[in-house]
């Protein structure tokens, strides 16, 4: 048999993809090395194939070219309470990384979650081209082909770009946010926010964590509250569950 | 002297100096290597598999020979190699198509390295693996960027003492892995680049996998067919991919 009567999918992705997203790896490079340069861990899932966050993470930790920095990361493995272990380790300003189907609920469930716990997310997305809404969505989206080893091409990339960006020390100060009266921004306005449960005070109240800081909430027209749930808040009211497969 | 003006550090700091503030610059910079690399990887593996085909297709029939007469696969690396050797055996055990197959990842078991490497040293934690669970009609499956990881070599030693099918997939010019006697197919991903040699790796151990399940069917019949063992027998009961590749290595 030759390599070339393999069935197609066999051997894996054409570049292709990445090719297309480069300006979005590129830019995704340099807000991951300022998230480090402020003292952010990466933490990466890949729901069924937990080798890819095991090798994000010892990319990071111990670089195969002497002389570049280890850097956090850590995988978070599959297994029981996946979503619960990130809440306890997940630190506001941290990254979140995930490889896997933007359609997959493991995979939507935490990155939903990225406003809430006041961190960045990123998708390695694998399958499909994304077109319409998926249910993963997150601050970066790369799509890296139908197959699983584009993730890995891709991941070495943002290791690689991401190093790149240290050698460039000014610009690892994030310009500060800009914030005007003409042109509104998420922190300021009365725009509705992706809010998640700590704990439920009462049937009125709840403390949620938004921007990964806890805040009241009024739950009073939300039933059946529980932690965990996301809530949209609108000037700190809750106006409805944020719906979730497992939930 | 208080007066002089202080000696200028900014030489020390160039880009601080030159104010590097916008980030345009270095985006399209890191666009064009982003582009250029993802170029780099396909081709290398394009060339990989084109140059490694024979190797491939030899390597695939003799383990599908040996998982045709009952045979298990043992996969190991370090770093990044630990990871492919996983996927390697998770894609065994549970296919995207074909037959699942046995297969364990030496790296799994965080307690026995973690013991090994602290008790006898991280150099023997395949070796004493393999020298407690293999059989005779297993194969061994190694990986190194290197060629060269001390204990993915006496991992080799031990299989091939044992009558392992040993298979290796090596990088940059193929290393001790690909030089010493112990490795029957030895893969090399002819590169300089760590991150490209584990690229063009991880397509290897895709298209060995695929080519084990083409050559299973052919495999299963000819374990099952008592004349056609016979038959085998007088060549030491491995299929000629095995023993050509043997007969070539012992030409070198």
């Amino acid at each position: 048999m030759k390599v070339t009567d393999l069935p197609p999918g066999a051997i894996g992705h054409d570049g292709a993809a990445l090719m297309d997203g480069a300006a979005e790896l590129a830019g995704t490079a340099l807000v991951l090395a300022r998230r480090f340069a402020t003292g952010a861990t990466l933490w990466c899932v890949a729901p069924g194939a937990s080798h890819h966050a095991r090798h994000v993470a010892v990319e990071f930790v111990h670089p195969v070219i002497v002389g570049k920095r280890s850097l956090p990361a850590m995988a978070l493995e599959d297994g029981d309470d996946q979503l619960g272990t990130a809440r306890l380790l997940v630190r506001p300003g941290d990254v979140l990384l995930a490889i896997g189907s933007a359609d997959d609920p493991a995979v939507a469930r935490l990155l939903r979650r990225g406003g809430a716990w006041g961190v960045e997310t990123i998708l390695l997305a694998v399958g499909a081209a994304p077109s319409g809404p998926s249910a993963a969505s997150a601050d970066h989206v790369l799509w890296v082909g139908g197959s699983d080893d584009g993730a890995l091409l891709a991941y070495h990339l943002l290791w690689e770009l991401t190093h790149v960006v240290f050698e460039h020390p000014g610009l690892l100060l994030a310009p500060p946010p800009e914030c005007t009266d003409d042109d509104a921004c998420i922190t300021c306005s009365d725009e509705g926010r992706v809010v998640e449960v700590r704990s439920v005070t009462d049937g009125h109240t709840a403390v949620a964590l938004a921007g990964g800081r806890p805040e009241q909430v009024d739950v009073s027209v939300v039933d059946d509250v529980a932690p965990g749930d996301l809530l949209l808040v609108h000037a700190g009211v809750a106006l409805t569950i944020v719906e979730e497969d497992d939930r | 002297m208080n007066d002089a003006p202080p000696e200028p550090t900014s030489f020390l700091y160039p880009f601080i100096d030159a104010e590097e503030r916008d980030p345009e610059g270095l985006l399209a910079g890191l666009v064009a290597s982003a582009r250029q690399k993802v170029g780099a990887s396909v081709r290398l593996r394009t060339q990989t598999l084109a140059q490694c085909g024979d190797e491939l297709s030899a390597a695939g029939a003799a383990m599908a020979a040996r998982f045709a007469r009952g045979g298990r696969l043992f996969a190991f690396g370090n770093g990044g190699s630990a990871t492919d050797a996983d996927a390697l055996a998770a894609r065994f055990r549970s296919p995207p198509w074909g037959a699942a197959l046995p297969a364990s990842s030496l790296v799994a078991d965080r307690s026995v390295i973690t013991a090994l490497g602290n008790d006898v040293g991280f150099d023997l934690v395949f070796a004493r693996q393999l020298i407690a669970h293999a059989r005779a009609d297993d194969i061994a499956v190694g990986i190194s960027t290197s060629g060269g990881s001390a204990n993915v070599l006496s991992g080799f030693t031990a299989a091939h003492r044992q009558g392992l099918l040993t298979v290796g997939v090596s990088g940059y010019g193929g290393g001790s892995m690909a030089a010493g006697g112990d490795v029957a197919h030895c893969i090399v991903v002819r590169s300089e680049s760590v991150h490209r040699i584990q690229e063009a790796q991880d397509a290897v151990l895709r298209a060995l996998w695929a080519s084990v399940q083409a050559a299973l069917p052919a495999a299963r019949d000819g374990a099952r067919s008592p004349r056609r063992r016979g038959e085998r027998a007088g060549k030491g009961g491995e299929p000629a991919g095995e023993s050509s590749t043997r007969r070539r290595r012992g030409a070198r």
